[in-house]
């Protein structure tokens, strides 16, 4: 099929939208609500083009024969600007909000006609939707019904009043909302966002002298998904790591430690793997589900209590790693629990509802103190005037910043269960493990799944991340086919979490895996029980895995709960 | 009129003894055009409906202002819109029909219920099923696609076209939606002596007999408001909120038609119209009209959404003489704007009224402005 785009012929194939064809001809169209893991809904009526005298939008419009679009006449850039000047006319914006502010240069508005209106913000939750800043373009609205498929957030009201919010309008912590955060990865102006922690604690951490004043020591712990992306808040391309920046600036910054969460990895890995083993010798209570997605226990809480005898009792990487901090650690440089203050960076939202959990109190006080995610600390490095990309690099402190290669792709889709996989290979067959990578395990599609041989047993594995496909995976009764399942609530794992740099799409998860998985090559431990680091806090703390003291500090219990109002 | 004859199931009888392709092309070749505002050959409609599971959905969510030609039949005739509705559904060979009707016509539910009942036996021939849903107020649920998220229990916004109802719709089903004066209509058709051109206007505003009158299509302007004795000389005169305006005197003897009338930039939604005064003033309402959609928009689209508040806005704004020439030309970049680059029917045709007053009235705006 042929059609004309600005007066040259184009070849197209049926199907296709107009912007798809620009896209590949070279020709720039401006989009704003559009992104490309959505279905586009056409809200924003940014990417209008003339299409045989009539203004469509061509991100929802498919070709037909005999089109004639022209992408930059005068009444389309007007039209344009126009558009652009009555969605600025009505929010908050800042200097922050790349996405706005380059399209509005690129539009051309200088100057806007018309005064804001709006007049009403809610925050609540660890995620809070602020209306002041929303243009209401349907992305996280999308994103948490189809994409996610828990429905907690949709339009209310009609006309000019029309706002984004819970049903019933509800606070979000006691709604359905398992704070996985893919509305705030996928909003484009940080209307919906994560909530600051504690704004004061926040101001500590800005302000070390304040903290240590008061006898207090900082340490932080980064997550493994955060080194991939956290680069992408300065101008790098998304595969590359800055490991060793990151851990420069964090210093820069005035943590007295910095310590890997990589380490809280491996402890969890020694730990699942062990309770794996177990369930499969008893042949009870399978199939193991993962436990270190908090999203995810929090989503099975609510919905799906029949199968939290099921979920590993682990704590999830963050907490072990805090519990083993305010604990051992504390004991070890002789500082008091409460004066031992954890900050953790991850590239999620969930986290920071873990962290208040009540029963996440190993020693008297929060496991973990304050949960910043990748965005947060990005904008705290921006704020600190630190110049992120020349950088040098650090080194992570020991003992706690000692990973293995297990550790580290554990923000990955599939990382855990290779992980895990690498630990109980030994323990069933009683040899070393050679080929350590499991390439079965990894991929993108939503729902995986494997068979793989370990000495004299076949061991059946389910992968699934994003709720969507976790609840696909249960409700078809599936589930009940395998001996281990690996369940992620955000898609592409912890790597494309709810507190990751936007913007993000499938092609940018696809790249800061591949950098995970480059790293755990690297690297020269691969397996977690091999690392010196767990031996030595094993052997010195612990004792054994599901032992009575690692029982103790790195599990937790699960129990049905009921959303507040229904 | 013709439309309160009393069929008694006859035409449907009728119908039975036919197959239903035979019952389409009779519908086809008598010109029967969907009467709820787009004028598409109601044969044609029914022809194109897909196979497999089909519904039908009665159109009975009357919102556009100055329009209830559809109560009118709901009232007085109900009988005939039932018989209409068994026809259309043994024509397409579906066995399950929504009465979507207005949630302001909710007191005719127990009435269209009682009908229902006591046409039992003949529904049962052909083994359909009628419901009656009823809206909850929202002037959008009149389009097509809307309805049918709302039937689904979904928020009512205007789904994208193509695909359209035939091929994707209710459920995801092939559904044919009808307005309740074509469905009325159908069976007289087979009945015999039906008059394709009798239609029926709704007439509102400052008249001494206002209501709803069947005339035969084509008729003049000038006749149909002779027929309500206005109060004063009219001056304007509103095709419903959406559908335009136009002055009367220069319009006297134009004919009632669709395709008159939109040659004009009007259109004529459900044959409402609303006649204003002289001594009534057209920024005001023109205020009004915008209130309505500031009220009636669902959110969906930026233009339509925030456009209308700024209409509103400005309208206010020199409605108060604090307006300046320049405020004017915002307000008529607005109005083509909006009805430009829409998302749906309702916000591309939410300025129609002001474009048309703009067009022939600009002089009294300008009077206002500083």
């Amino acid at each position: 099929m042929q059609i004309k785009m600005n007066g040259k012929r184009v070849k197209v194939k049926k199907g296709e939208t107009i912007l798809d064809i620009a896209k590949r001809n070279g020709i720039n169209i401006p989009t704003l609500c559009y992104h490309p893991d959505l279905k586009p809904e056409g809200r924003c009526r940014i990417c209008l083009v003339e299409v045989n005298g009539k203004l469509v939008t061509s991100c929802n419009t498919k070709v037909e024969e005999k089109m004639e679009i022209f992408t930059n006449t005068k009444r389309v850039l007007e039209a344009r600007r126009l558009n652009m000047e009555l969605i600025l006319s009505n929010i908050t914006y800042t200097r922050k909000d790349f996405e706005l502010i380059k399209l509005a240069k690129e539009l051309g508005i200088r100057k806007i006609r018309f005064k804001k209106h709006v007049d009403n913000s809610k925050g609540r939750g660890p995620i809070e939707i602020d209306n002041h800043r929303c243009i209401l373009c349907g992305r996280c609205v999308q994103v948490c019904q189809n994409i996610q498929g828990i429905n907690n957030i949709d339009f209310v009201n009609r006309g000019i009043f029309t706002e984004v919010t819970t049903p019933f309008n509800i606070p979000i912590k006691d709604s359905p909302c398992t704070f996985c955060g893919q509305c705030a990865l996928y909003c484009p102006e940080n209307a919906v966002r994560e909530r600051a922690f504690s704004e004061k604690l926040i101001k500590y951490v800005e302000d070390m002298n304040l903290i240590k004043n008061r006898n207090k020591v900082v340490i932080v712990q980064t997550a493994p998904a955060v080194r991939a992306s956290l680069g992408e808040m300065f101008g790098a391309e998304p595969r590359t790591l800055v490991t060793g920046k990151m851990v420069a600036a964090l210093r820069k910054i005035g943590f007295d430690k910095v310590f890997d969460t990589n380490f809280g990895a491996d402890m969890t890995i020694m730990e699942e793997a062990n309770e794996f083993v177990k369930s499969i010798e008893k042949n009870k209570n399978l199939p193991l589900i993962t436990s270190c997605c908090p999203s995810w226990i929090r989503f099975a809480e609510e919905t799906y209590p029949f199968l939290l005898k099921n979920i590993s009792t682990c704590k999830s990487p963050q907490q072990m790693f805090g519990a083993i901090a305010k604990t051992y650690y504390a004991k070890k440089i002789g500082v008091k629990p409460e004066d031992l203050i954890v900050v953790s960076i991850v590239p999620c939202i969930a986290k920071k509802f873990e962290a208040e959990k009540p029963e996440m109190k190993s020693a008297g006080c929060n496991d973990v103190d304050i949960v910043l995610t990748t965005r947060e600390i990005g904008r705290m490095i921006e704020r600190k005037k630190i110049n992120f990309s020349k950088l040098g690099d650090g080194e992570f402190d020991e003992p706690l910043g000692i990973p293995s290669g297990g550790g580290a792709i554990f923000g990955a889709t599939g990382g855990v269960t290779e992980s895990v996989l690498r630990v109980i290979y030994e323990i069933f067959t009683g040899k070393k493990l050679k080929k350590v990578n499991f390439k079965q395990v990894r991929g993108f599609e939503g729902i995986r799944d494997t068979e793989i041989e370990m000495g004299n047993k076949n061991i059946k594995i389910a992968i699934a991340h994003g709720l969507g496909n976790i609840r696909k995976l249960i409700e078809s009764g599936e589930w009940k086919r395998y001996h281990f399942i690996e369940m992620m609530a955000c898609p592409g794992g912890c790597i494309g979490g709810g507190g990751q740099p936007r913007p993000t799409t499938w092609e940018i998860r696809k790249k800061r895996i591949a950098a995970l998985y480059e790293q755990d090559k690297k690297m020269k431990i691969r397996v977690a029980s091999h690392s010196p680091a767990i031996k030595e806090t094993y052997k010195e703390f612990l004792g054994k895995p599901l032992g009575k003291k690692s029982e103790k500090l790195l599990h937790t219990k699960y129990e049905k709960r009921k959303p507040k109002y229904f | 009129m013709q439309i309160l004859r009393k069929s008694g199931w006859a035409g449907f009888e009728k119908t039975l003894r036919m197959n239903r392709k035979e019952v389409i092309k009779k519908v086809k070749e008598s010109g029967l055009n969907g009467r709820g505002g787009c004028n598409f050959p109601t044969g044609l409609k029914w022809e194109l409906m897909g196979k497999g599971v089909r519904y039908l959905i009665c159109n009975a969510n009357e919102g556009e202002p100055g329009t209830l030609k559809d109560k009118f039949i709901m009232e007085k005739n109900p009988s005939l819109l039932i018989e209409g509705i068994a026809i259309a559904s043994y024509a397409t060979g579906i066995h399950k029909t929504f009465i979507y009707l207005r949630g302001e016509y909710s007191y005719l539910k127990p009435k269209l219920e009682r009908v229902i009942k006591q046409s039992e036996e003949y529904l049962k021939k052909i083994n359909l099923k009628i419901n009656i849903n009823l809206g909850a107020g929202s002037y959008l649920c009149g389009e097509e696609t809307a309805i049918m998220e709302s039937i689904e229990g979904k928020r009512p916004v205007v789904r994208q076209k193509p695909p359209y109802p035939p091929e994707v719709g209710l459920y995801g089903k092939s559904t044919c939606v009808n307005n309740v004066e074509t469905l009325a209509n159908v069976p007289l058709i087979f009945l015999g002596g039906w008059n394709n051109k009798l239609e029926l206007y709704s007439l509102s505003g400052d008249l001494k007999k206002p209501g709803v009158y069947e005339v035969e299509g084509g008729i003049k302007l000038k006749q149909i408001v002779s027929l309500t004795k206005p109060k004063t000389e009219p001056k304007i005169i509103y095709f419903g909120a959406s559908g335009g305006c136009l002055p009367y005197k220069k319009f006297e003897n134009l004919s009632m038609g669709y395709k008159s009338i939109s040659e004009q930039g009007c259109m004529l939604n459900g044959r409402g119209l609303i006649i204003c005064g002289k001594n009534r003033d057209i920024v005001e309402l023109s205020k009004i009209f915008t209130e309505f959609f500031l009220h009636e928009n669902c959110g969906y689209c930026t233009p339509c959404r925030e456009g209308n508040f700024r209409v509103w806005e400005l309208l206010k704004k020199i409605g108060c003489r604090k307006g300046r020439k320049s405020d004017l030309n915002l307000l008529q970049k607005l109005a083509y704007h909006i009805s430009d680059t829409s998302y749906c029917g309702l916000g591309t045709s939410s300025t129609n009224h002001l474009k048309c007053a703009l067009k022939y009235f600009k002089g009294e705006f300008l009077k206002l402005c500083k």
